[in-house]
């Protein structure tokens, strides 16, 4: 168990080195997600000029949501994971995998936690430098079961996304160039993971299916747990139950996706 | 003349390569018709619970982010992925094939080929707009449609000059990774009604940086005609803007030194 912890410590440690590297290109993302959020403060506060709420939420509560889908993209979301997993595969790295007591799975999950934690901590110089633009709009709830809630919601929701970039990655196995599906599903991902709107300004029925979606489980779980959108406990309870099993089906994917793709594996080369 | 038979040889070849890669292109294209799809259903949501937003309506909205998406894949199809190659190039010293060309070094490196995705996006982005003016029951004279096509072409001259403006930056920085983010960043912005502009983001947005009158002019003049201030605005911007970008890509070409390996 100890040497199973040591190896992939290692390899979150070797994660973390490799990802400073990178990190203006994060302090560079970050500043542009704020900039960016511009667009949002700016329409939203149009849209509810002479109107106290939408969707039974006022505009700073908006605007909270707004920027914890930011925090959030930084401290959970994937960024580049399945275009580094496609390279692996495409340049034949993942030999030295095939040979190794290593599963290249934990291998990229300890490398992807370690770049959260690198853009996570980068995320916060920009937004602790446009604090006092954004501190006016803040508004979070207060009830401690948010917290304890959001703490696997969150851990959940980067399994999904980790893992739904991992599969993504994994097509490289079956096509010469992912890119395009990369870029398609991630236009699907941010509507249906609330990074356009909160899906509760949704028509309820569409809302409502959307709950059953792992996109759902991304972005808009955990920021409306944290932001209030969500009011109930139950719900939130339910949603985790959901949230669980889409981690399941989409590790149970991504296993299948590995012993299919790697029969179809030639290592060429030395 | 000579440039246009240049410009008709890259065309050509891009055509030939998307033919080659026919999946690729109907992956792309679906890719890029998403995210405008995207675009209208923000509206649609937004103008489900409220009928005006700074003082536009549904359609009038769509008009307006119809107009930006088809300035914007116009862009996309003609000039991006040239541009977008600019910054590898002059890391790598493949910029010197450019400059060996017999052509202004501007011309040859932004117009080696097309997107064709892009550009039958901008079709689709114009479908958008048509249904928008059908939808609002107007009925432009020929000369605002004509205006309107003069506006979207000015409206592509400012977004390529803000590309080359924010691409040419790789003369003076070592890596420009991630700076494509600056042209997105505005591209944004320019979707967005000039009335919802307030304080510094209006002085920003509005007066300094040529993004708001991108769509506003063009979609105003479909809504309201002839505007000879928003005509003038859009057409000074435009010739202002080009007139920025090319004089700091020549500034930057003299940073060029070539790349040895």
């Amino acid at each position: 168990m100890t040497a199973v912890v040591v190896k992939y410590r290692q390899a979150f440690l070797v994660g973390l080195q490799s990802n400073l590297i990178y990190r203006w290109n994060f302090l560079a993302r970050g500043v542009f997600s704020l900039l960016r959020l511009g667009v949002s403060v700016i329409l939203w506060s149009a849209a509810f000029a002479g109107i106290a709420k939408i969707g039974g939420f006022g505009l700073n509560q908006t605007l909270t949501y707004f920027v914890t889908l930011i925090l959030l993209q930084f401290f959970v979301g994937a960024f580049n994971e399945d275009y580094q997993i496609s390279e692996d595969i495409r340049n034949g790295l993942i030999n030295q995998f095939l040979t190794k007591p290593i599963n290249y799975f934990l291998y990229r999950f300890s490398i992807f936690t370690a770049a959260r934690v690198v853009s996570g901590a980068l995320i916060l110089i920009p937004v602790l430098l446009f604090l006092p633009v954004l501190g006016g709009w803040l508004t979070f709830p207060h009830e401690p079961w948010r917290i304890v809630c959001a703490i696997p919601a969150l851990t959940m929701s980067a399994l999904i996304q980790f893992s739904i970039a991992y599969c993504f990655g994994l097509l490289t196995f079956w096509l010469l160039e992912i890119q395009g599906f990369v870029i398609l599903s991630m236009a699907v991902e941010t509507v249906l993971g609330g990074q356009m709107f909160p899906l509760d300004l949704m028509p309820p029925a569409v809302f409502h299916a959307s709950r059953f979606l792992p996109f759902f489980y991304q972005m808009y779980f955990p920021a409306a747990i944290l932001t209030g959108r969500i009011t109930e406990l139950r719900v939130v309870l339910q949603g985790l139950a959901l949230q669980l099993a889409w981690v399941v089906i989409l590790l149970l994917v991504a296993e299948f996706l590995w012993r299919r793709g790697l029969r179809r594996h030639t290592a060429v080369g030395g | 003349m000579n440039y246009l038979r240049i410009w008709l040889a890259g065309a050509r070849y891009s055509l030939v390569r998307t033919m080659m890669f026919r999946g690729d292109f109907l992956v792309w294209s679906l890719v890029e018709l998403l995210w405008m799809s995207v675009n209208l259903l923000l509206i649609a949501v937004i103008y489900r619970h409220t009928a005006s937003v700074a003082g536009w309506n549904e359609y009038e909205m769509v008009l307006l982010v119809g107009t930006g998406m088809v300035v914007q894949r116009l862009v996309t199809g003609f000039f991006w992925s040239n541009l977008f190659e600019l910054s590898r190039n002059v890391r790598t010293g493949a910029f010197d094939f450019y400059l060996a060309q017999p052509g202004n070094p501007l011309f040859m490196v932004s117009t080696r080929k097309l997107d064709p995705d892009g550009l039958v996006n901008s079709v689709v982005a114009v479908g958008i707009v048509l249904y928008a003016v059908h939808r609002l029951g107007i009925h432009p004279t020929l000369f605002a449609a004509a205006l309107y096509g003069a506006m979207i072409l000015a409206g592509v001259v400012i977004h390529y000059s803000i590309l080359v403006l924010t691409m040419a930056s790789i003369f003076w920085l070592s890596s420009s990774n991630g700076i494509e983010g600056t042209y997105f960043t505005l591209v944004d912005f320019s979707r967005l009604p000039k009335e919802a502009f307030r304080g510094m983001a209006g002085v920003l947005f509005v007066w300094i940086l040529p993004v708001v009158v991108v769509s506003n002019a063009p979609a105003r003049t479909l809504l309201h005609g002839f505007q000879p201030m928003w005509t003038l605005w859009i057409m000074g911007v435009a010739a202002l803007w080009f007139f920025i970008a090319v004089a700091v890509f020549n500034r930057g070409l003299r940073r060029y030194s070539s790349a040895s390996s």
